[in-house]
């Protein structure tokens, strides 16, 4: 049995090892990275300057069309990230204010994102090569259940979150391989001809008094950045719409243009415009707030 | 629980230190802990199937124990067929019985008729297969007197519920599990480590093989009318490795936990992709049910004795018993039925038994017939997946025409952001692997074991697939 003991031990620290080799090895190779998603781009930027940033989920990222703001004069940048919850959106505000960005107008998408305060673990695995340099995700992280052991255990955090930073993503950051993720100002236009789901139901979703969304306003709020809160388009056959309504009576300043884009020739899906869509969305948003 | 789950890793230790520091006083106390220990394995997945659990082996136990103290024949038949009957009725209500039911309607509406088939809402009690099996070999084996019922309830309870095999198997039998329960175990290093080598083995056919070549063969089935012949023939290859590695993998864990407790199990696979036709693949894959079958449905059927008619009537029952034994879907009987037709010109031609001996490789002519015979096997093998993977007949037949008629071969995008082909790098370097070391229990003891187990594990944390999470797929049988 002693034997064993010292074959376990042995096992033990070659398993130690093998974790901290590759933790080492993957936060080096990830953390020099600075193109190949938002994240990580606003981590390695510094002192950039903006007329406006567009935030927000997926319904932010295909909303808004960053060259209509362009060229009206305005330096923007379209932050919205696909999947994100205001959990994330937060965190990157944090750390643009960190970096020293300054921003001038911030649009928020804040729609059916106002309804949860969970973290999405798509993009959370953007943020988790910086956890142990960067204190503002550290801290931002630190309620989280499973904080201890994504911070303390070594390779745990690539391990748990291996498809978004997996060795694939290591391998395409050693190569080089571009995404297209900068592309149009951070802007992605679905012009794809296949249709998507035409038809939603959100009526099981409840809103609530968002802990990060108020946490938004009050970074706005610190920093003099206006605050533009919106709600964008669905397509019509979506049931439970009031939810915009119950929106709009909890957080009176949150602008409701759900019913600006009504047609559904202009969705890629239920909860996406198209390009076509977008560009009527986003003149329309220009014209409201920076004529 | 799973053998690849954070769960798993924290049980083992403890019930190892438990079963070699506490209860190893005698092996009524190793049993007892081990018995503990995989009722609350079990009761992970579902504690409300417990209680068939312990129906199961008070059956088989006190049917044994009936059928030995009987004194007519009459009375023997009488015990042996009550354990038969409600051992395969518990099989078939809760896993053929919706089955039998939509069939059946479907034949009756076929004829003008309109019925609803009455079906149960029940789930598949995880490993009702495997140890509905154990119990029958154990019944079976006492009422023709090649064992004695076993007396002691602990000792019995253990042989049907020890927590490695409980799910998916090895299919134990009594005669080579129950005397290994019956004495103290004491503990040996290298079985022990045997054992862990083995585990680890095991994970990485699991968690790098199986799961990697599921999130590509998952996307190709799934999407089969978007794919092209390329992408088509892949996704059957990768479907083939990813029940290798899931089953195999799963295998290797629990006769590698098992050595952990001084408790040897069935081998259940001898690199069955190396097999040079398609009867020797046959005794490399899963080789406790294809002996389990051999041994207690073809044997008794007449086995070879009965001229080739009698082997060719056997040989299609167990191959469609065995299909149907995974699964209430025609899909699977396609799939044995397909093995069936594999099988019977070696069988018509007495080759059956042509490969017995090990493969030794030479870089000349036969070595290329070799070769040559072991890519024929894998194709057979892997077109027969197809079935066995498809949701249902008409999927499995328009998979395989569009693999056929299609012909485009152009490398494709999949809709996970992969490259079909991209995959077949690790396939590659994992066969490479096997083949160099096709003669060992597990590739990682002997020269430079800690580098190969550095490397291992290596390949477990960087190369895994763990955030799309996947249960091993014989879990289901």
């Amino acid at each position: 049995m002693k034997r064993f003991f010292k074959l376990s031990v042995v096992f033990i620290f070659i398993f130690f090892i093998a974790s901290l080799l590759l933790d080492v090895f993957f936060t080096i190779l990830l953390s020099q990275s600075s193109e190949r998603n938002k994240v990580e781009n606003v981590i390695h930027s510094f002192g950039k300057k903006y007329d406006v940033i567009i935030m927000g989920t997926s319904r932010a990222n295909n909303h808004f069309v960053t060259n209509l703001f362009e060229k009206k004069g305005l330096k923007s940048f379209n932050y919205g990230i696909s999947g994100s919850h205001l959990f994330e959106t937060t965190l990157l505000l944090k750390v643009m204010i960190a970096n020293k960005f300054q921003i001038k107008n911030l649009i928020l998408e804040a729609d059916l994102s106002i309804c949860n305060e969970k973290r999405d673990d798509g993009t959370t695995a953007r943020f988790m090569p910086y956890i142990h340099t960067n204190s503002i995700i550290k801290e931002h992280y630190k309620n989280e259940s499973d904080f201890k052991q994504l911070f303390y255990l070594p390779f745990n955090r690539y391990i748990k979150f291996d498809a978004k930073i997996g060795f694939r993503e290591v391998y395409e950051v050693l190569v080089k391989k571009p995404t297209n993720t900068l592309q149009n100002k951070g802007y992605y236009p679905l012009i794809s001809d296949k249709k998507g789901s035409m038809k939603n139901d959100i009526s099981a979703l409840k809103v609530i008094r968002n802990k990060y969304y108020e946490e938004i306003k009050k970074i706005c709020k610190q920093n003099n950045i206006n605050l533009i809160a919106v709600m964008t388009p669905m397509c019509q056959n979506t049931k439970g719409l009031d939810y915009f309504d119950k929106v709009k009576k909890q957080y009176p300043e949150i602008n409701n243009f759900e019913n600006i884009v009504n047609d559904d020739r202009y969705f890629a899906s239920c909860g996406h415009l198209n390009n076509e869509g977008a560009n009527i969305f986003t003149n329309y948003i220009i014209n409201t707030f920076f004529k | 629980m799973f053998f690849n789950s954070l769960h798993f890793a924290v049980f083992l230790p403890i019930i190892f230190i438990l079963y070699w520091f506490v209860f190893n006083k005698n092996k009524s106390w190793q049993n007892s802990l081990l018995i503990i220990a995989s009722y609350y394995f079990y009761a992970c997945w579902d504690w409300r199937f417990l209680f068939l659990l312990v129906f199961s082996t008070l059956l088989d136990y006190f049917s044994g124990i009936q059928i030995e103290k009987s004194k007519s024949v009459k009375e023997s038949k009488f015990w042996f067929w009550l354990s038969i009957i409600i051992n395969l009725g518990f099989l078939g209500i809760f896993k053929y019985y919706n089955f039998f039911a939509t069939s059946f309607t479907e034949l009756i509406n076929g004829f003008g008729f309109q019925v609803n088939p009455l079906l149960i809402k029940v789930i598949l009690p995880v490993g009702i297969s495997f140890y509905t099996f154990h119990g029958l070999s154990y019944v079976i084996d006492i009422y023709y007197k090649r064992i004695k019922a076993e007396t002691n309830f602990i000792d019995y309870s253990l042989f049907v519920s020890y927590f490695p095999l409980l799910v998916a198997g090895p299919i134990e039998r009594a005669t080579h599990l129950l005397p290994q329960v019956k004495v103290k175990r004491e503990f040996n290093f290298e079985k022990a480590k045997e054992g862990v080598h083995q585990i680890i083995w095991g994970l990485v056919k699991k968690v790098v093989i199986a799961d990697s070549c599921a999130l590509y063969a998952n996307e190709v089935f799934n999407h089969q009318e978007q794919m092209n012949s390329l992408s088509l023939l892949l996704g059957a290859i990768y479907f083939a490795f990813q029940i290798y590695g899931d089953f195999s993998g799963y295998s290797d864990i629990a006769l590698g936990t098992s050595k952990l407790f001084g408790i040897d199990l069935l081998k259940n696979f001898n690199f069955p992709y190396f097999s040079r036709d398609i009867a020797e693949f046959w005794r490399r894959w899963h080789i406790s049910l294809s002996s389990w079958f051999r041994d207690y449905l073809y044997i008794p059927l007449g086995g070879s004795k009965g001229g080739k008619w009698m082997q060719v009537r056997n040989t299609f029952v167990i191959f469609l018993v065995s299909g149907f034994w995974h699964g209430a879907n025609w899909t699977f009987i396609a799939w044995g039925l397909l093995n069936a037709i594999y099988f019977l010109p070696l069988l018509l031609l007495n080759r059956n038994r042509n490969n017995i001996e090990d493969i030794y490789f030479k870089w000349n002519f036969n070595g290329l017939k070799t070769l040559f015979q072991i890519l024929i096997t894998f194709s057979m093998t892997t077109f027969a997946w197809i079935f066995f993977r498809a949701k249902s007949i008409s999927d499995a037949i328009l998979y395989i025409k569009n693999m056929f008629i299609n012909l485009n071969f152009d490398s494709q995008y999949l809709n996970n952001a992969r490259y079909a082909p991209e995959l077949l790098w690790l396939i590659g370097a994992f066969i490479l692997f096997e083949w160099f070391h096709k003669y060992k229990t597990e590739p990682i003891s002997g020269k430079y074991e800690n580098i190969k187990l550095l490397f291992c594990i290596l390949a477990i944390l960087a190369l895994g697939v763990f955030s799309d999470y996947k249960e091993f797929i014989y879990f289901q049988f």
